[in-house]
């Protein structure tokens, strides 16, 4: 068993439940069984001891066809119908008549007596009684008012003893022919006489307590085992059941105080043959059951409980494995993988914790890079911040050597280069205002002419107010990169930039228009899909990174900054490119600064 | 919200689950109720009766009777018939025996051919005074010719034989072979006792013996012959209407005797110590050519038998009936019902006769039988009747000194005037007895 060392919470929840649930169903599997047992079992011995009575019932009623028999064969007995006509016999006569008694067949007839109508008597020769005898034990008055049948009864033998109770059988004797006063014939029966009743084998009902016993509740025959006694309680519903009416069975295994009670009454003599099975005998079987019932019970519990143990560890064992894993797990071990076999779910839930410590692994990994990059660019903007007042300086000192050697170009290159990086760099803020974009990517543009003289020339038509909108830098340069680098490709002179700035249905729509080439149709088509497409495939839109960086980086920040309603739209014109920013909102982002 | 939904179905689940196994537990240990099909009581009471059925040809009386009865009073009175094959006389010593037995049926029949026994059932009370039915019930009084009702009665008024209808089936005459008579040359039956005398001369020269006679039983057959031959005069008549006659040493007593002996001269070889169902066998076997005997057997002449059996009234137009000896009686011992249901029984056999009688009589059904229409041609011829001796002689005298003597008188090893000897001993003996 080992309850107390299981280690296991499931199982010994599981335990306690099957242990409450077995002791649930054997409870009422108990009850059930002792109920069931308990009436079949009555039910058997009623059944059995029901059989024997009615069995020692038909015995009575053969004792009693056969007394009637012998009795009737006596009364058609010609010497016996002779005694009853008028004329008396001669002695030898009624000699033959005493004799023929003594030889009727009927078994335990103790003593006989025959009284015709002219008050002759017939006996055993030994038994010396005459009719005065006959008179006074007032016998004749047992028959009744019957016409001739056959009469049993248990009375004191005033005839031929002292008075001790016995079972005489009686019966008128009439005449066949004339209407003469009956005879009266009288068997006294020997103690033994109604033992016939028990049949061969009295033993088969030693168990049980028999009798017999008349209408009037009188006891002719007891047959108790040793140690019972009849309670008086049990008399009187015996009584009781003797005064019913009815013949054949008239109780089958009715309960009574001291045990089951079965009657049957003999047609005839009224006669009542019963058995009571003692209490006894139904607990002492009842006993026998109930004790292999435990023996069974026990073995039921003792082998449950080994099998309830035995399969609860098939399953918790795995829960267990993986319970351990789980609490062991330190964050940085990731090789400690469960394995488990047990063709069930549970080997789903232990691949998925592997899983899962791959995944966990992965994120990790990832995480560390992530930080990595994060310490490397605050190690670059910081940089950045220094470079700045360095450059702003030296570019100073140059602007004043310049202004120095009258180099108005370079002193006007030198103006032009540190608005563009003020504003590019602008204090590390990434919103800036409408007029500040302009001023960067007009910055940007005057160095381009500079650089290429009479290549182009711009306009700029900012249709809003440009101090007080708002907009992520560093947009508009990168197209007019694009627009001096790919629209002026073919040509040294006479280019055309035009920037717009202008509101659009609630809008901030920027526009860069350029003469000269137009943009390759697929590349603006490619550029247009760009728009709603994940982050990630931006990046990969052009990954060998030498043409489309700039348009990639400008998306990819306007996304980034104001999210997928960002609208970005390169046209092929026929003399020209144009290049269409749509920020929702009118920049609202810029609210925040 | 939907987890804690199905917790509280899996407990409800779990508490029927519960519910069920306490409710199999509580089933199996339910006391199988076997659901007997005990048949419901119907009520209905049986009478027990006890009929004969013909030891010679095998036929049960009273069958029809009591299968009508049965079928009529189906689920209030059921006729419980014992069928014993036994002859007539055997049926009456055995109501005896069943009487000291006190094993007697509720109706019994043939009681007035006991007259002894008749009478001793009567002093003992052994049978149950039917006048009081009869009085409460016009319908059944109705139903019984007045000369039945009066022969039924006792002297005091009480009725214990439940009367029959009509005297029409009581009567008794003779069965004659008509071809046995062809071939002897006899075109009809004898009208008168010296023709009947001729007859049975003719038909001996002819090897065919003339009579079907026994000695047992009451010497029914030759007794019938006898007593007939008796009543052809005025004094014989009257003898024959004697109750207990004081003596045969008479005239009457001497042609009786005469008679018995002159008639076993005409019969088989097989007669003597032989019953009545020796003498049936003889007559329709062919071996004899005349058999005396009642209206009752022309339903047991058996099959091929019926073309050539005829009937005639005894000669000088002669038939012997006494109407009470076809009442039946019931025993006083039974319960009220049976009683009352045996009663039930009777009247539906009265009846039944009538019926019977009205069928026989105006519809002329059966007819086709030769002797059914001779009977009823002899019953119609306004003939002399002659009670019947075993109605109005000693029971002595008919059960043990006839069977005793009658042999001894065919075979001549005793005188007439022995015969009546013994004849007249027995009258005083059964007076002795009274």
């Amino acid at each position: 068993m080992k309850i107390g060392k299981m280690k296991s919470g499931i199982q010994k929840k599981y335990l306690k439940y099957t242990i409450a649930l077995l002791i649930l169903a054997l409870l009422m599997s108990s009850i059930g069984v002792w109920m069931f047992t308990y009436r079949r079992l009555s039910s058997a011995i009623v059944d059995k001891y029901t059989s024997l009575d009615e069995k020692m019932g038909i015995a009575l009623d053969s004792l009693f066809q056969k007394s009637d028999e012998v009795l009737a064969e006596c009364i058609l007995n010609t010497d016996v119908q002779d005694s009853l006509r008028t004329g008396n016999l001669e002695e030898v006569e009624k000699t033959t008549i005493s004799k023929y008694f003594a030889y009727i067949d009927m078994e335990h007839v103790s003593e006989y007596c025959y009284v015709d109508n002219k008050q002759n008597v017939y006996t055993r020769s030994y038994s010396k009684i005459d009719y005065e005898d006959f008179k006074k034990s007032k016998m004749s008055a047992r028959l009744g008012d019957s016409y001739a049948k056959t009469k049993w009864f248990l009375a004191p033998d005033t005839l031929f003893g002292e008075g001790k109770q016995a079972v005489f059988i009686g019966r008128y004797v009439h005449s066949m022919e004339y209407a003469h006063e009956p005879g009266m014939l009288f068997l006294k029966m020997e103690e033994e006489f109604l033992d016939d009743i028990l049949g061969s084998n009295p033993a088969s009902i030693s168990d049980a307590a028999v009798g017999i016993m008349d209408g009037n509740g009188q006891f002719w025959k007891m047959w108790h085992p040793d140690g019972y006694d009849l309670p008086d309680a049990d008399q009187k519903i015996m009584k009781e059941i003797a005064r019913t009416d009815g013949e054949g069975m008239i109780a089958n295994g009715e309960k009574i105080h001291s045990g089951l009670l079965s009657a049957y009454r003999q047609k005839e003599t009224g006669l009542i043959v019963y058995t009571i099975v003692p209490n006894s005998v139904i607990s002492k079987d009842l006993g026998k059951i109930l004790i292999i019932l435990s023996g069974i019970y026990l073995l039921v519990i003792a082998v449950a409980l080994n099998l309830s143990i035995y399969f609860s560890k098939r399953f918790t064992r795995p829960i267990q494995t993986i319970s351990e894993a789980m609490t062991g797990f330190d964050g940085n071990d990731f090789s400690r993988k469960v394995e488990l076999n047990t063709n069930t779910e549970l080997d789903q839930i232990g691949q998925s914790y592997n899983q899962m410590l791959v995944n966990i692994e992965n994120l990790l990994d990832e995480i560390k890079l992530q930080e990595r990059e994060l310490r490397t660019s605050e190690m670059n903007m910081l940089i950045s911040q220094i470079n700045p007042h360095f450059m702003y300086n030296t570019l100073d000192t140059i602007y004043m050597l310049a202004r120095i050697n009258g180099e108005e170009t370079t002193m006007k290159m030198i103006q032009a280069l540190s608005k563009y990086l003020r504003l590019s760099l602008s204090k590390g803020n990434d919103i800036v205002t409408v007029e500040d974009e302009l001023e960067n990517v007009k910055s940007y543009m005057e160095i381009q002419q500079i650089r290429n003289e009479n290549l182009f020339r711009y306009e700029i038509e900012c249709q809003v107010d440009a101090k007080r909108t708002w907009i992520l830098k560093l947009i508009l340069q990168p197209l007019v990169e694009n627009a001096i680098k790919y629209g002026f490709c073919e040509i040294y002179e006479g280019g055309f930039i035009r920037i717009t700035v202008k509101e659009d249905a609630g809008q901030l729509s920027l526009e860069v228009y350029n003469s000269g080439k137009p943009i390759d149709g697929k590349m603006a088509d490619k550029i247009n899909a760009l728009n709603g497409a994940p982050l990630k495939d931006l990046r990969e839109c052009f990954p060998d990174k030498k043409h489309g960086y700039g348009v990639t980086n400008v998306i990819t920040r306007l996304r980034l900054k104001y999210g997928e309603d960002v609208h970005f739209e390169y046209q092929a014109e026929n003399d020209g490119t144009r290049c269409i920013i749509r920020i929702p909102d009118d920049g609202k982002e810029n609210r925040e600064l | 919200m939907m987890g804690k939904k199905i917790e509280n179905y899996r407990r409800l689940l779990s508490v029927l689950l519960c519910v069920v196994m306490l409710a199999g537990v509580a089933c199996g240990c339910q006391k199988s109720e076997q659901t007997q099909t005990k048949e419901e009581e119907r009520g209905e009471i049986h009478i027990p009766v006890i009929f004969t059925v013909n030891p010679t040809n095998g036929k049960k009386s009273n069958q029809q009777l009591t299968e009508a009865f049965n079928e009529e009073y189906d689920g209030i009175y059921q006729v419980d018939v014992e069928w014993v094959l036994e002859t007539e006389e055997e049926y009456r010593q055995n109501l005896k025996r069943q009487n000291v037995t006190d094993s007697l049926p509720a109706v019994i029949t043939d009681l007035r051919m006991l007259p002894s026994f008749y009478q001793m059932m009567i002093e003992d009370g052994r049978l149950e005074d039917l006048a009081p039915y009869l009085e409460a019930d016009e319908e059944w009084r109705n139903m019984v010719e007045p000369a039945v009702m009066e022969a039924c009665m006792e002297e005091d008024g009480a009725v214990y034989l439940a009367p029959i209808s009509t005297a029409a089936f009581s009567c008794s005459g003779m069965f004659w072979n008509k071809e046995l008579f062809e071939k002897a040359g006899i075109e009809r039956f004898p009208e008168t006792w010296e023709e009947f005398w001729e007859c049975c001369d003719r038909l001996q020269s002819c090897g065919i013996t003339p009579l079907a006679l026994h000695t047992e039983g009451t010497g029914w057959a030759p007794m019938l012959i006898a007593t007939a031959v008796i009543a052809d005069t005025s004094d014989g008549a009257e003898f024959m209407k004697e109750l207990f006659p004081d003596t045969y040493q008479n005239e009457s007593g001497v042609m009786l005797a005469e008679t018995l002996k002159k008639l076993f001269s005409y019969t088989t070889d097989d007669a003597m110590h032989a019953d009545f169902d020796v003498s049936f066998t003889n007559f329709f076997s062919g071996e004899a050519a005349m058999i005396p005997n009642g209206y009752w057997m022309i339903e047991q002449i058996p099959d091929g038998w019926r073309g050539k059996t005829r009937f005639s009234a005894f000669p000088g137009n002669k038939l012997i009936s006494s109407p009470e000896t076809f009442g039946w009686a019931v025993v006083s011992d039974y319960s009220d019902e049976v009683k009352k249901g045996a009663v039930e029984f009777l009247k539906f056999r009265t009846k039944y006769n009538r019926e019977e009688r009205e069928r026989l009589m105006k519809s002329g059904e059966g007819w086709n039988v030769p002797a059914l229409s001779d009977y009823i041609d002899a019953f119609s011829a306004d003939p002399q009747i002659v009670p019947n001796y075993q109605v109005k002689w000693n029971s002595i005298l008919q059960e043990e000194t006839l069977e005793e003597c009658l042999p001894e008188l065919a075979k001549g090893k005793i005188t007439v005037e022995e015969f009546l000897k013994k004849a007249d001993e027995s009258i005083r003996e059964y007076e002795a007895e009274q």
